[in-house]
């Protein structure tokens, strides 16, 4: 709002007044959802790094465990394999709200299943054949995880950037604007005042 | 919702052995148009892809893979985390992701 756009009328004044202290309150209250979110934040940290770390760990050995099972039954056996399984791991997404930003909450059906479950016959097969089997379906479960902690993460700091952009649109543009508007009026109709107090006193004299 | 991986053939291998049934074997002139057929599809729910497979995508499609809440994209391989590191400068201004 620039100051030559403002008329400096008792109305106006008043219009500003209550213009600024709407923003004061906003400017509080958008603060406060910040801080909220930031705490929010640093607890989801934590666990997104201990996830990370697992989800790496458990990449390490399924990659490992595949190599092995490669190198004793052969790629095309193990594609051939692949096929036999029955059950595939579905997911459900749902929605939880944090402060405000929605964030998914992901439910899985069991991914890790008994040996007898697999669908693939265990005497044709070797043991480092279920070993992949079992590591892959861990870092499946892994992975489920950072999924979900990971997304929330992402929504968490898209809205605390948000939030941190009106706080200092507020604090640095808007409620600054607002007051010097406000100080220039009141200049402004003292000035009016005195002129009128003069006007008087000549008429007077 | 189902989980989808898209990879080579060596990654995918694994995730079939775990009962992923949309698992997409692609080489780099395929990869593009199976993640975007992949990030259409609404049946996924999460989307895996390894890290090194993610840096032949053209820009525009690696942002709008990190920035995809559903179907949500898990990166696995080294230096995945990269991104959410640069999220986290950018939002809260200091690197916690140490």
């Amino acid at each position: 709002m620039a100051i030559r756009d403002v008329k400096p009328t008792r109305s106006e004044l008043i219009e500003l007044k209550k213009k600024t202290k709407l923003a004061e309150s906003g400017h509080k209250l958008l603060k406060m959802k910040r801080d909220g979110l930031i705490l929010e934040f640093f607890e989801l940290l934590n666990k997104a790094k201990n996830v990370r770390s697992e989800l790496d760990d458990a990449y390490g050995v399924a990659s490992e465990k595949i190599g092995f099972a490669k190198s004793v039954e052969g790629d095309v056996a193990i594609r051939s394999i692949a096929f036999a399984l029955k059950d595939v791991p579905q997911i459900k997404l749902e929605s939880k709200n944090i402060m405000g930003v929605v964030v998914p909450k992901i439910e899985s059906s069991q991914v890790r299943k008994s040996l007898c479950e697999r669908g693939y016959g265990i005497l044709g097969t070797s043991s480092c054949l279920d070993e992949a089997v079992e590591a892959y379906e861990t870092f499946v479960e892994k992975i489920i995880v950072a999924a979900e902690i990971e997304t929330a993460i992402k929504k968490l700091l898209d809205d605390i950037e948000q939030t941190k952009r009106r706080v200092n649109a507020l604090e640095f543009k808007v409620i600054p604007e607002l007051s010097e508007a406000e100080r220039f009026i009141e200049l402004r109709l003292e000035e009016m005042e005195r002129e009128n107090t003069f006007r008087l006193k000549r008429i007077k004299a | 919702m189902e989980l989808a991986v898209v990879g080579r053939g060596d990654f995918t291998l694994g995730f079939k052995l775990a009962g992923i049934r949309k698992t997409y074997e692609v080489t780099d002139e395929t990869m593009d148009g199976t993640v975007r057929d992949t990030l259409d599809d609404k049946d996924v729910g999460i989307l895996v892809m390894h890290n090194d497979d993610v840096s032949v995508l053209p820009a525009a499609l690696q942002s709008a893979l990190g920035e995809s809440i559903e179907p949500t994209v898990v990166l696995v391989g080294g230096g995945e985390t990269s991104q959410l590191r640069e999220k986290i400068k950018q939002a809260v201004g200091v690197d916690l992701w140490k």
